[in-house]
């Protein structure tokens, strides 16, 4: 009987324990979401439908999920965005999946792909103009960890959609070049004008920022045309990226020298803010940049133009250090 | 003529010593140089590996396509018009943000010493534009009942106060209060090194959330290290702390 009772209370002890181990262990979950497609751009009359599939999918371990939408607005002229905390405009959204709702939550297994079916709906009177929104899909963080201090994570995806809402099928394009410049090293300024200078082994960083003065988004087209002084060209085309209604945009031109800025202290101008183009090379002499843009076909040709001067003053101070310390030497040596 | 002569090889000798060390010059500088080629970061569009990625259409449709990238495409119809996806990049690499834990462990708290855990942030993006991620938290490190928090930290103090968007050193075990550092791609530049610290913006307290990584270059995988640091006085009241950071990662429009 003893020997029974023994056995019981190991066995016991060993279950609790191994009770007690697994249920304090706390799981490290990954998160690893992806949602396609990443942009959406609608032009739609009032009074209309549209469905719109998405598919979201789980790279990592399971977890519980949320559809949402939430407006946004433009945060920079870098293409960045603000969302906001309330949901706001006439464009009225919902699920067509039959399991799923917005704002309500589903489980994702791992690797699971789930579609989700956007229904957008324009109301008969939704005034014209745009309507910016984002798709947001949020897992939930995990349970709290008892008698430890700590940070739940809580991880969001978004896909941007913009709805134009035009009851004539037209689009007000009204832009214009708000800024076409180079960042220099050194500026000059003379009475007639301002010389913009940089050493020849420079990077020339270009700026090109659009605005966009009408009620509804456009993306120009176009290019920067870079000419020298000895009649060499050199052409970038600018990405046509939207421009959100009266907002400003950073434009992008390709292709561009790319930088490994590092983390240094002092990092070079294009390294703290983004450019539209970085010029790489050797230049010498003068040059002119020209920007020219349209915003599709059968509109105007908008142009802004913009030069430097770049000169080898490294190579020119190197030379110079090179010659005095011959001088030196030969000097030295002529004493001796 | 002598002396004439004795100029003339001199001259030479100053001409061809300065040119030899002018080359050595030149071959230091550029081997210095030779981190900030720009060959392996160069930016790559029009990545479609399919060449029936191409505009496609009829007198009755009209249809943009991409092999590689789901769903990017151009629907018209009577009344609506829908483009979906990069169009003008034909990117082949999705939006994916990944996060390695979730669950931040800064385990037990001991007074004026630190305690920190990190996770990775992963974000590949084929898209043009600006990706990017930011965080915030839900309110500070707050005991369960809520009657206690840690404040978020001002780093160092003094001249080494940080802020929600400025990173400085926090290295005073005298210093209190909760924040994190940034390392690793696309991260902003004023994390110098792993001592210096952000708090995080409270949405309680209407702050708005800050980008922790961004970059308007395509890039599979990019990975920055986030690492979370909390700092306690000896007065701070014994409890369960916690919060709930959110991360929100949004590609460009």
């Amino acid at each position: 009987m003893k020997f029974v009772k023994f056995f019981s209370l190991l066995f016991l002890t060993t279950a609790l324990t191994f009770i007690f181990l697994f249920f304090n262990k706390v799981y490290a979950q990954s998160v690893s979401l992806s949602l396609s497609p990443p942009l959406l751009e609608v032009f739609i009359k009032p009074g209309k439908t549209i469905m719109v599939a998405y598919n979201l999918q789980n790279y990592g371990d399971p977890v519980i999920c949320q559809a949402k939408v939430l407006p946004f607005e433009p945060k920079d002229n870098y293409g960045n965005i603000r969302i906001r905390s309330e949901f706001e405009g006439p464009i009225r959204f919902s699920l067509d999946n039959a399991d799923l709702k917005l704002d309500q939550p589903f489980f994702l297994k791992s690797k699971g792909r789930q579609q989700i079916l956007l229904r957008l709906r324009v109301p008969e009177r939704a005034p014209e103009g745009d309507y910016y929104y984002t798709l947001l899909v949020e897992t939930q963080p995990p349970p709290v960890n008892e008698g430890k201090a700590s940070g739940r994570a809580k991880v969001t995806i978004g896909s941007n959609i913009l709805v134009t809402v035009t009851g004539s099928e037209t689009v007000q394009i009204k832009g214009k070049i708000a800024l076409f410049d180079v960042l220099p090293r050194f500026k000059l300024n003379l009475g007639f004008g301002e010389l913009k200078i940089f050493d020849s082994n420079d990077k020339i960083p270009v700026v090109a920022v659009v605005e966009n003065q009408g009620r509804n988004f456009i993306k120009p087209e176009g290019e920067i045309i870079l000419r020298g002084n000895f009649g060499e060209t050199a052409k970038y085309n600018i990405l046509p990226q939207n421009i959100l209604s009266q907002s400003q945009r950073l434009l992008s031109a390709t292709p561009s020298a790319q930088i490994d800025c590092g983390n240094e202290k002092k990092m070079p101008i294009f390294c703290q803010k983004p450019v539209s183009l970085l010029l790489s090379g050797f230049f010498i002499g003068k040059y002119n940049l020209s920007l020219s843009i349209f915003f599709g076909e059968n509109t105007p040709k908008l142009f802004a133009s913009t030069s430097f001067i770049a000169l080898p003053f490294k190579l020119i101070f190197g030379f110079l250090i090179a010659l005095f310390i011959a001088f030196f030497i030969i000097k030295k040596i002529s004493n001796d | 003529m002598k002396k004439k002569m004795n100029f003339g090889k001199n001259l030479t000798a100053v001409i061809f010593i300065a040119s030899f060390i002018f080359y050595q010059l030149l071959y230091l500088a550029n081997k210095i140089d030779a981190i900030s080629m720009d060959s392996s970061t160069y930016k790559i569009e029009s990545a479609s590996v399919s060449n029936a990625a191409a505009r496609k259409g009829s007198n009755t449709y009209r249809l943009v396509d991409t092999l590689g990238q789901l769903a990017a495409g151009e629907a018209t119809s009577s009344g609506y018009i829908v483009k979906a996806g990069f169009q003008y990049i034909h990117s082949i690499i999705p939006f994916r943000f990944s996060i390695s834990k979730t669950q931040i462990d800064l385990g037990t708290l001991i007074p004026n010493t630190f305690s920190t855990d990190s996770t990775i942030l992963t974000v590949s993006f084929g898209g043009s534009g600006q990706y990017q991620v930011t965080a915030e938290e839900i309110g500070p490190l707050t005991t369960l009942n809520g009657s206690n928090y840690i404040q978020d930290t001002q780093c160092d103090g003094g001249g080494n106060t940080c802020s929600e968007a400025l990173a400085k050193p926090w290295t005073s075990t005298g210093a209190y209060g909760f924040g994190y550092n940034m390392a690793g791609d696309d991260i902003p530049s004023d994390f110098i090194n792993n001592s210096y610290f952000r708090p995080f913006p409270d949405r309680n307290q209407n702050e708005p959330p800050v980008a922790v990584m961004a970059s308007n270059n395509v890039g599979r995988n990019r990975q920055a290290t986030l690492t979370f640091k909390v700092n306690i006085p000896p007065t701070q009241a014994a409890g369960t702390y916690q919060t709930i950071i959110n991360f929100i990662a949004t590609p460009s429009f």
